[in-house]
């Protein structure tokens, strides 16, 4: 089968959750399929700036083409227009320039979408969100199907969304909640899709030795971009109050700071780790700590029970939620009393917190092997194609 | 190795913890109504509900309310001058590109109030909406019951 796969930034440089579930699918289904990804030449998701060269390469087994952008992020005006369209009056058009001004603006990736994309069997979109998805769509919408990567933030509430999410021939989800939400704008359940994840390797089975960067004593683990818009801000807030009444457990936040993070002896900010260290640091840590109220998956929740760690997640994001009740694999929380409550849980009963982390990699083990994901995608694929033969 | 633990289960006796923390605090802080902890329950679970409703779009009241320009707040700056063509070219040109940097961190100060406050809106809408279910369900059970 002839597939295209549409992503706003491809490579194995490129960091970012879909971009890396995109190349992940993509070279696996490169193993029986005959795929081409569709791609730009940006690199930074902030300014989309032409970085990688235009034209043909490989990939392993796939054919990327890449397609310069027109122009850079306007990032004033990006923010001007948020404020304006999440306000939640704007119109049609206005709705539409958003789509336009996130970016990335690659009219070439259009045209060749207008020119071959008939000669493609499928075509996979990656996030709704960016441009060569919202505007590529339309163009192929017979032999779509959208992955759209969708989070409970603004974007989703568009009300332009409701018409684009009726177009795709198929539907690809990364959890149930994703599909709920995606359906529920749409007004009505999207068929055909398959609700698929994201594929794990298992992790090595002999535990690392403890990083040298890790406190003394027990600590939580947050790995990412330290950002408020990750809900690190509430996190560190609710951390202090635990930490004043209760002692001995740090904070340790692996990642690049984006925001200010107070001085304080048990909260440790290493920065951006190397993946070894990382891996180091989750073996260890009694829970990660996930408070993200924007998640449309979270693969670094499902590397914490690959490795047998439990989690602790923000109650507020439906996915975190949906996926710690599913897994048995760790506890959540609302507020900062029920945050403190769900730490002491933990530390308070080893057992149950080493029975946590089981269940969640035998979660993952159920869920998340490759296999296991790659067979939905290609089931899903199958039952389009099928439909379009019909 | 505990066999078996339920997320549920924990988190029940968590929230448990939590709840009965919360109910005694408010008891000491006057709300007497919550001595009985079983009404607390009720209320608490009423009151939860509403808000993991609150920030979906099935909501009744927006829509009685009407016109939306009338009560919805508005959280973007929208430009705009009551002078002839020319000058308020200019004066939106001063507005937008001069005075707006100037002041984004107050404009985006404000925003971020804004918009916590529509969020509460939702919730109390959501709160109003589900207290009137209750009670147009416990007429219906008081009318059914009735001779």
């Amino acid at each position: 089968v002839k597939l295209g796969c549409v992503v706003q930034r491809y490579g194995a440089g490129v960091a970012g959750g879909s971009e890396r579930h995109c190349r992940e699918v993509a070279l696996r289904l490169a193993a029986s399929h005959d795929v081409t990804v569709l791609t730009t030449c940006a690199a930074d998701y902030v300014t989309w700036d032409n970085e990688l060269p235009a034209g043909e390469s490989v990939d392993g087994p796939v054919r990327v083409r890449r397609f310069p952008v027109s122009r850079s992020r306007r990032l004033k005006r990006f923010a001007e227009l948020s404020d304006e369209v999440f306000d939640g009056r704007a119109p049609e058009d206005q709705q539409e320039e958003w789509f336009r001004e996130n970016g990335p603006d690659c009219p070439a990736l259009l045209d060749y979408l207008r020119a071959e994309g008939s000669r493609f069997d499928l075509v996979l979109f990656w996030t709704f969100r960016y441009a060569p998805s919202f505007f590529g769509v339309p163009i192929v919408r017979d032999r779509a199907i959208l992955l759209p990567t969708a989070e409970e933030d603004r974007a989703v509430d568009l009300g332009i969304l409701e018409p684009f999410f009726q177009l795709p021939a198929g539907y690809l989800f990364l959890t149930p909640e994703e599909e709920t939400l995606v359906s529920t704008r749409a007004g009505r359940p999207l068929r055909p899709s398959a609700v698929i994840g994201m594929g794990l390797d298992a992790a090595p089975l002999a535990a690392p030795a403890p990083p040298p960067a890790a406190p003394p004593g027990p600590y939580l683990l947050y790995l990412g971009r330290v950002d408020r818009n990750k809900g690190c801000e509430t996190l560190l807030e609710y951390f202090l109050d635990y930490a004043s009444a209760h002692e001995g457990l740090s904070l340790v936040l692996a990642g690049p700071a984006k925001m200010q993070i107070p001085a304080h002896p048990r909260v440790r900010a290493l920065g951006h780790v190397q993946d070894a260290e990382r891996d180091a640091l989750l073996q260890s840590a009694l829970a990660l700590v996930v408070p993200s109220p924007f998640e449309s998956l979270s693969i670094v929740l499902l590397e914490a029970w690959n490795r047998a760690v439990p989690a602790i997640v923000n109650a507020h994001c439906a996915v975190l939620k949906g996926q710690v009740r599913r897994a048995n694999g760790g506890l959540h929380y609302r507020s900062s009393a029920e945050f403190a409550e769900a730490v002491e849980a933990l530390r308070r009963a080893e057992g149950d917190r080493r029975a946590l982390g089981a269940q969640g990699l035998a979660y993952v083990e159920r869920e998340y092997r490759w296999p296991t994901v790659m067979s939905r995608v290609e089931s899903l694929l199958s039952e389009v194609l099928a439909a379009r033969r019909a | 190795l505990a066999a078996d633990v339920s997320v549920d289960a924990v988190m029940a006796d968590v929230q448990g913890r939590v709840r009965e923390r919360l109910r005694l605090h408010l008891v000491r802080h006057g709300a007497a109504a919550f001595e009985d902890p079983e009404l607390f329950a009720e209320v608490e679970r009423l009151l939860r509900a509403s808000v993991d409703e609150g920030d979906s779009h099935a909501l009744i009241l927006p829509e009685l309310l009407g016109d939306p320009a009338s009560w919805r707040l508005e959280t973007a700056m929208r430009y705009g001058s009551h002078r002839p063509q020319a000058s308020a070219t200019f004066v939106l040109f001063v507005k937008r590109r001069l005075l707006m940097p100037l002041f984004r961190w107050l404009f985006e100060y404000s925003r971020d109030n804004f918009e916590r406050q529509r969020r509460v809106n939702q919730v109390l809408f959501a709160c109003v909406q589900e207290l009137a279910l209750e009670n147009a369900r416990l007429r219906h059970d008081i009318q059914q019951r009735q001779p």
